[in-house]
């Protein structure tokens, strides 16, 4: 039988105690940290966890903390599984935190905000990233539950805002384990279908649990990797989710992402039909500016009195009449004593005074003979004379007694 | 002529600038007058329109994209 332990022995014997405690071996603890430490040597954290009434040392080794989702602080409420022991150099007990998290929403909030800081330096909510949403919308995509308000809230502004445009509804759960996937499918797959214009997401309202499907990493890459625009209408005005810091526009709710997607076709026909006046309006000024011009030009004396014009032209004419008349006659007059003088001269060399002085003109067949080289005995000739013509046969031919003097 | 809305909306808003900005022969102001009435027409037309369709997207065992229709109760 012993007496006596030494210190070490007995808290020793506390912590083999402590430890095969199965309780202690493996529990959960709720409290909120305060005097949070982690040593940069080594990395543990050492730390307190404490409620109302009390309070328990507690360290986290390097390892495990390097697992946790979020960043410890001080005052933030957890919920830390681990195991109780003694530490012997300083006779106290610890809990020896293996896992934690944040304790009820606090929790999904802080990861939220973890995941938004990871993202944002990443640069997943880059403005210069944004796309411009079309002016006109023909065709519109919509990732949404098919049985939701959201959808019906959506599908009710569109259709009185415009009948005529088309939409593809690509049906999702917007909840619950495996919703991120299948959103960022849906969202993938109207790239993949084409000719969209412009896509919303949409969930109605709900709590941040319901909405953690639009908080997840998934479904912020693939609103940043869509090539069709995206509006997000998630929730509430209240929520805020990370797809609203992905899209390209954020809406406060589902109804609001339609009236940004889709443009009130009654707006553009007020448009198309002011248009329309503005052109008829043109065109009837247009009009009226060109009469009016007619009318000036309508104006003017010479169309008033068109006889006024006529009369300096008829005096024109008849100047010029006068002019023509004068300059024939003149010419007339000029070309009848030139023609006296031809006359004369002709009269000189006309044949009548030829033949007045004895000589005749041979023809035969109407033709004058110069010579009679080719006459024969017994063809017949016409003789020309001064007075008369007479019809002769040639009887002798013999070389002229002239000889070739002419 | 197969001629998108927004391109209409464009070409008519441009006609009316040009029409009121620019000093034009009177036979291409009434051949642009002309032109305007005429996309204006057409894009009425287009906004009055009731006809949009509403389908689901689905993808099929092949993976394969498929549009198909559907009844929403509004």
């Amino acid at each position: 039988m012993r007496e006596y332990f030494t210190v070490s022995e007995l808290n020793d014997y506390i912590g083999s105690l402590l430890e095969n405690d199965l309780t202690l071996a493996d529990c959960w603890i709720k409290g909120e940290i305060s005097g949070c430490k982690v040593y940069q040597q080594s990395g543990h954290m050492y730390f307190s966890l404490k409620d109302r009434d009390g309070v328990i040392s507690s360290v986290m080794f390097k390892s495990r903390v390097q697992r946790l989702r979020f960043i410890p602080k001080d005052g933030v409420e957890v919920l830390a599984r681990g195991n109780v022991s003694v530490f012997s150099k300083q006779g106290k007990y610890q809990f020896y935190a293996q896992e934690m998290q944040l304790y009820g929403v606090g929790d999904l909030y802080w990861q939220m905000e973890q995941l938004k800081e990871k993202l944002q330096a990443q640069g997943y909510f880059a403005a210069e990233h944004k796309k411009p949403l079309p002016k006109i919308v023909k065709r519109l995509g919509i990732v949404s539950s098919q049985d939701g308000a959201a959808l019906r809230d959506i599908l009710k502004v569109i259709r009185n805002r415009a009948g005529n445009l088309d939409i593809i509804i690509a049906h999702t759960a917007v909840q619950g384990a495996g919703a991120p996937e299948e959103i960022a499918a849906a969202i993938s797959r109207l790239n993949t279908l084409g000719d969209i214009d412009v896509i919303i997401v949409a969930r109605g309202g709900g709590s941040l649990e319901d909405l953690m499907a639009f908080n997840s990493e998934k479904v912020v890459k693939a609103v940043y990797d869509s090539q069709v625009p995206i509006i997000s209408g998630v929730g509430h005005e209240v929520d805020t989710t990370l797809i609203d810091y992905a899209a390209d526009i954020r809406a406060a709710t589902p109804t609001q992402a339609a009236q940004m997607a889709v443009p009130d076709n009654a707006l553009l026909l007020e448009r198309v039909l002011k248009y329309q006046q503005r052109l008829i309006q043109i065109m009837q000024r247009e009009l009226l500016d060109r009469s009016e011009l007619l009318d000036r030009i309508m104006m003017q004396k010479v169309w008033q009195q068109p006889e006024s014009l006529l009369k300096s032209k008829k005096l024109q004419v008849s100047y010029l009449q006068n002019q023509l008349h004068r300059n024939i006659k003149h010419c007339y007059k000029d070309k009848a004593a030139h023609f006296a003088l031809i006359m004369k001269g002709l009269d000189s060399v006309s044949p009548l005074k030829v033949m007045e002085r004895g000589y005749a003109i041979i023809q035969q067949e109407d033709k004058i003979l110069r010579d009679a080289e080719n006459l024969q005995i017994g063809e017949l000739v016409t003789i020309d004379m001064r007075r008369h013509r007479l019809l002769a046969q040639i009887l002798k031919k013999e070389q002229s007694a002239y000889g070739d003097q002419i | 002529m197969e001629i998108k809305f927004e391109t209409a909306l464009l070409k008519l808003e441009k006609i009316v600038q040009a029409l009121e900005s620019e000093e034009l022969e009177l036979e291409e102001s009434i051949k642009l007058f002309e032109e305007g009435i005429k996309l204006s027409l057409y894009c009425r037309q287009e906004l009055e329109r009731a006809d949009g369709k509403i389908q689901q997207l689905l993808e099929n065992i092949q993976g394969e994209l498929e549009l198909a229709e559907v009844e929403i109760n509004e």
